[in-house]
């Protein structure tokens, strides 16, 4: 039997606690003081105290860089995690501040102390390297997104999207349980590199086989990966927009770290090859299949959307493709490459949906034709929703340019010797191409296409334009300078 | 590491902080342009300064002098881009230079440009463009400094299309982007050549920097296909983008056309410096140039360093005959620009660093002046630029008259007071002592000849005899200007201050500056070889000094009584009258007037196969490309529609097959979503079966 320290264990999971302690003075403070407050002061308060909260963890965590292994991995905190904790937090404080001013609900406390149990979660997940506790941070994770997408009671999308997404969610749930359960009995442990190094064998044997697929499946589901992905389009659209973008931008950046230590430390010797005229069987080529369907598949049906958010989601379908391929080139450059990509990923995403958000607020839709003059009746939001897609599109000198130049370039050079999965990075390259379209065509909507009649200038508070012009910065500044990000990374 | 050093990068950030902030400002924001632009140009001049300062008083010897700071750019695979900026006595130099020339132009134009409505834009444009020129002067990397280098030619596009709505402004701009454009494709071509050989674009870098003893001594070995070193070959292709930067023959063609813009613009960009960078680009790799394994040669002048000198001296002449012949004010004075880059290019060529960028930096203070003056003449007159219809401005524009007249003797090499004499001395001495050929010398003694000729010309055209300007206006626009003689002749008029101080102050420069660069205390040549330079009045009577100085006075005298015999002698009368030149020469002066007819060869050979091959291009994309997007549309939208009917009639009815027959809740489904996502759950089944069987095939393969 081990002995432990529970002090010590204390010690280590100090920001999740500061974080669940900030969700319950958020919940008390909102339900025994402020009943009969007006919903502008229980929104500022309420967000007042969950930013205290998140920016006092960030805070700890940047106190002390810790190297710690404990209970067969069920927590493993070391400085690349704790920055994927910072990470998480600062997403959520974003997501935090586009709430502020939100209408959709007057349950204020219960949803901001919903997202900070999600945010606890995520932290949960991203210092963990144990299949127990993997799972258990998911479905704490899946089980808040849940509610948060069906938070809008008033409308009958919302709860339709979250009926959707949680039936979809408890099938993957259950594929991920069963394939987590087929490595344990596989390999007798829940350590993941003690699962990598019980698997080794001179072949795959197909239950092996299974167990791959089914955790693909189940963690295809929280990066949205075709054909795992049809929860995403009718919960992007339907979701209160804070709740969209906490799943299009920090749950999206968790669950790919976690995919990444799953993958690449769990199935250490399972990878195989996906190289052209090379291929061997093994979760690379499963990998490359999904990550190339994806490519194709989100890039295509975005072009027919007519709704924003339901671009935005096919977009993040095509984006998870891209991702995909930084997670089956496995190097030494692949995890910065990854993390950079989708830390930049989240932030331009997040920075949309702060946009979207303000146009429904305006015009009630999330239709292009919503969009339409928007450069006119809002010209600075405007000029960042423009930073954002072109961003996503890949357009130098933003992030999403670089970010796409250094995960391609890891992929290139991941088979030394060989142009292996050059076949991949064309295709790629060929979809960046072509989201460029659907990209310019909500920009011509914004820019070119004239405002409706009559139509009055949006009036944005003052803090919506500093935190969107904040985010937009950051895109152009991570690009201009990626190694502000990737030293860290 | 000092301060200075560490922080140079602010001197070019202050003037792209200026431009960014009047981009964003509202067009009526004018004082608020022009004070941010003067603003942030005088705090690089001081920071300048002090750098200057830092460089003479640290007094390094040869490669210490060399201060840099270097900082890691990104990653990519296993490598570091990095980028950095250097501080030196070439340097600190030309960002004095490039600063306070800048800065007396952004005064001047604040009066030149005040009738503008653009006037915002404008100061946004040149902020931009003195930011993208510092960031040159700095630039430790060949990249950072390939950077900066088509930021400037962006901006020089956009001034000399400042007044786009004119058909031949924007003709210009666009001919400027693209001629200067191919000597780029050379630049970035010899680039990643060198990068490829030495893995790294840093000039200095402790030791592992492009232009250090190892990376050289690399280059020189390896020899390329027609047995030329590695060294010659990129040297070469970086001197073609100088070439086509500073206008040398044969991308000359642009710089002329760029008269276009507004004169300031011509002053700071087209005369002082962007023109010079092509100049500085080669005086920065100078040891790239001037690499050789110090076995095979003879001599040591280089197969690079002689092709710079051969090209400089053919341009110093070619368009120097050019200059004579032409009626623009403007044009002239561009014309001679190009002569004089030549010169540069000689000293550069033939006499190392120091004895190139003295030129350099006497010729960007004289020919700003003259610039600038000649904007004055032009403002004065009305817009007016033909030198045939101006004439005695002597009287009206005293300032204007007298600084040019400094200015043109200074161009001249008028001897012992201009500095034009001494830069231009050194460089005929130096060429007098190449070893290689006596060509060169001979070339650039005749074209200082040519200078002083055509200038007096100018001269007299402009300032001397009777106005021709309301004579010239009468006849051809007697239905525009209905007012006569007495009118226009009295509304000619002195610029106000805020023109003609700067002109003074450059002036005065234009005289001064050649105290630093005489034989007998050389300073500027020692400082920039990081030296201390000592008084000694002998130096005048060493190596030959004293013949090519005579012989450059006389040559001088020469061209300014020839001037004066032509145009002089008998007063220019009417503006439609021939010149002297076209009675005595009918046929040369067509040739030359014609620029030697360059345009229209390239217009014959270039153009027209440009336009055959877009005219092939186009009908391809027509016919070949445009048809197989269209038939794979079709296919693709046959297909969709495929998939849609599929939808609609065979999917479709399966699920309201399937709705009918489920329990309570499956019928709330179905009312909320047809039944769709028992459809979304079955393909995740589906594709997990597909993917097990696939990858367990595979495997057993």
């Amino acid at each position: 039997m081990i002995t432990f320290n529970y002090l010590d264990l204390l010690h280590l999971v100090m920001p999740e606690v500061i974080v669940v302690i900030a969700a319950l003075c958020v919940l008390s403070v909102d339900l025994i003081f402020l009943r009969g407050a007006g919903t502008r002061l229980r929104i500022s308060v309420g967000a007042m105290l969950s930013l205290a909260g998140c920016a006092a963890a960030i805070v700890w965590i940047l106190r002390a860089a810790q190297f710690a292994s404990v209970l067969d991995g069920m927590l493993v905190v070391n400085p690349l995690a704790q920055r994927m904790q910072i990470a998480v937090l600062v997403l959520t404080i974003l997501t935090i501040l586009i709430f502020i001013g939100s209408t959709f609900t007057e349950h204020i406390s219960e949803y901001l102390a919903l997202i900070l149990l999600a945010t606890v979660s995520m932290m949960f997940l991203v210092t963990t390297q144990n299949l127990l506790v993997i799972f258990l941070s998911l479905e704490l994770l899946s089980l808040s997104l849940y509610i948060l997408t069906a938070f809008n009671k008033s409308s009958a999308r919302s709860a339709e999207a979250a009926l959707k997404y949680f039936l979809f969610g408890g099938i993957s749930a259950a594929f991920l349980l069963f394939g987590f359960s087929l490595l344990y009995g596989l390999s007798n442990s829940t350590n993941l590199s003690s699962v990598a190094g019980s698997i080794q064998r001179p072949f795959l044997d197909p239950l092996l086989i299974v167990a791959i697929v089914m955790t693909m499946v189940g963690l295809g589901f929280k990066v949205a990966a075709v054909p795992f992905h049809f929860w995403a389009p009718d919960v992007y659209q339907g979701a209160p927009a804070p709740s969209a973008a906490l799943i299009a931008s920090a749950s999206k950046v968790a669950s790919f770290f976690i995919l990444y230590q799953v993958m690449v430390i769990g199935l250490a010797d399972a990878e195989g090859s996906s190289a052209w005229r090379g291929y061997v069987s093994g979760w690379v080529p499963l990998a490359a299949i999904v990550a190339s369907v994806s490519m194709v598949l989100g890039n295509l049906v975005a072009i027919l959307q007519t709704s924003v958010r339901r671009l935005l989601a096919y977009s993040a379908v095509a984006h998870a493709g891209y991702m995909l391929l930084g997670i089956l080139s496995h190097t030494g450059q692949s995890l910065s490459a990854l993390l950079y990509y989708s830390i930049t990923y989240a932030l331009t995403v997040l920075g949309a949906f702060g946009v979207v958000a303000l146009v429904e607020g305006e015009t009630g839709g999330d239709r292009l034709s919503d969009f339409a003059g928007l450069s006119r009746r809002a010209p600075l939001p405007s000029l960042c929703m423009l930073i954002f897609l072109l961003s996503l599109a890949g357009i130098p000198p933003l992030a999403g340019f670089f970010g796409k130049f250094y995960l391609f370039t890891t992929v290139m050079t991941s088979t030394p010797g060989t142009l292996g999965l050059l076949w991949l990075v064309i295709l790629a390259v060929a979809m960046s191409a072509v989201s460029l379209y659907y990209y310019l065509k909500v920009l011509k909507f914004i820019y070119v296409t004239d405002p409706p009649t009559g139509a009055a200038p949006i009036r944005v508070s003052i803090l919506k334009q500093v935190v969107l012009g904040l985010i937009a910065l950051s895109v152009v500044l991570l690009g201009c300078a990626p190694n502000l990000l990737l030293r860290w990374l | 590491m000092t301060w200075i050093v560490r922080n140079l990068w602010l001197i070019p950030a202050f003037p792209a902080l200026a431009a960014g902030l009047s981009a964003l400002a509202k067009q009526r924001n004018r004082r608020m342009a022009a004070s941010l632009a003067i603003g942030s140009m005088g705090l690089s001049f001081l920071l300048s300064l002090v750098a200057f300062v830092h460089v003479v008083r640290s007094g390094g010897h040869g490669e210490t002098a060399k201060e840099v700071f270097n900082f890691p750019w990104f990653q990519y695979g296993g490598e570091w881009l990095k980028l950095g900026w250097m501080l030196d006595p070439l340097t600190a130099v030309m960002l004095v230079m490039v600063s306070f020339v800048g800065l007396l132009i952004f005064i001047y134009s604040t009066g030149y440009m005040s009738h503008d409505e653009n006037f915002t834009r404008f100061f946004c444009f040149l902020s931009l463009f003195a930011a993208a020129m510092l960031g040159v002067v700095i630039a430790n990397s060949l990249l950072l400094l390939f950077m900066c280098w088509e930021l400037v030619g962006l901006t020089s596009y956009l001034l000399i299309g400042f007044w786009f709505h004119k058909p031949e402004a924007a003709a210009a701009a666009k001919k400027a982007f693209i001629t200067t454009r191919i000597g780029d494709l050379a630049f970035l071509v010899g680039m990643v050549w060198l990068y490829s050989q030495t893995g790294s674009l840093l000039f200095y870098d402790q030791g592992s920097g492009c232009l250090e003893h190892s990376a050289l001594a690399g280059l020189v070995a390896q020899t390329t296909c027609i047995g030329m070193a590695a060294s010659t070959g990129i040297a070469l292709l970086i001197f073609a983008g100088a070439v086509g930067k500073s206008g040398q023959v044969p991308l000359h063609v642009w710089l002329p056309d760029a008269m276009e813009g507004p004169t300031p613009v011509s002053a700071l960009i087209h005369a002082a410096t962007m023109v010079a960078a092509g100049v500085f680009l080669v005086a920065r790799v100078y040891p790239l140039m001037a690499a050789h394994d110090g076995i095979s040669l003879s001599s040591t002048s280089t197969t690079a360093l002689q092709v710079v000198t051969w090209i400089g001296a053919i341009t110093a002449v070619f368009a120097a005959l050019i200059a004579v012949a032409q009626d623009d004010i403007k044009r002239i004075l561009a014309y001679s620009t190009i002569s004089q880059l030549g010169y540069m290019m000689i000293g550069l060529g033939v006499g190392g660093v120091a004895v190139g960028m003295f030129h350099l930096i006497t010729h960007a203070f004289f020919k700003a002046l003259l610039f600038l003056g000649a904007g004055s003449v032009i403002h004065g007159c009305h817009e007016e630029q033909d030198i045939r219809c101006m004439g005695g401005l002597k009287r009206f524009m005293p300032i204007t008259f007298a600084t040019y007249a400094v200015g043109m003797l200074a161009l001249c090499g008028f001897p012992l007071f201009f500095s034009g004499f001494w830069s231009k001395d050194a460089i005929l001495h130096a060429a007098q002592l190449w070893t290689i050929s006596r060509v060169p010398f001979y070339l650039a003694t005749f074209g200082a000849l040519l200078t002083a000729f055509y200038m007096t010309r100018q001269m007299y055209y402009v300032f001397f005899g009777e106005s021709r300007l309301a004579r010239k206006r009468d006849s051809s626009h007697i239905a525009d200007f209905g007012h006569h003689e007495h009118g226009i002749t009295a509304s000619v008029h002195e610029s106000p201050a805020v023109m003609t101080m700067p002109l003074a102050i450059l002036a005065m420069f234009a005289v001064l500056l050649g105290v630093i660069g005489t034989p007998a205390w050389p300073w500027f040549d020692s400082f920039l070889n990081g030296e201390s330079a000592t008084l000694h009045a002998a130096g005048f009577l060493e190596g030959g000094v004293l013949p090519v100085m005579i012989l450059s006075s006389i040559v001088v005298f020469a061209g300014l009584g020839l001037g004066w015999w032509f145009y002089g002698s008998s007063p220019i009368t009417s503006a439609e009258s021939a010149d002297a030149l076209e009675r005595l020469q009918p046929q040369v002066f067509r040739i030359l007037r014609n620029k030697f007819y360059v345009d229209e060869i390239y217009d014959a050979t270039f153009i027209r196969f440009n336009a055959w091959l877009s005219h092939v291009s186009d009908w391809f994309d027509r016919w070949v490309w445009n048809g197989a997007v269209w038939t794979v549309s079709h296919i693709v939208l046959g297909l969709s529609w495929l998939a849609r009917s599929t939808d609609t009639y065979v999917v479709n009815p399966g699920f309201d097959e399937g709705c009918n027959a489920v329990t309570v809740g499956g019928r709330l489904l179905g009312r909320l979503q047809n039944g769709r996502t028992q459809n979304y759950l079955r393909l995740v089944g589906v594709a997990f079966a597909v993917l097990v069987a696939f990858l367990i095939w595979s495997g057993v393969r």
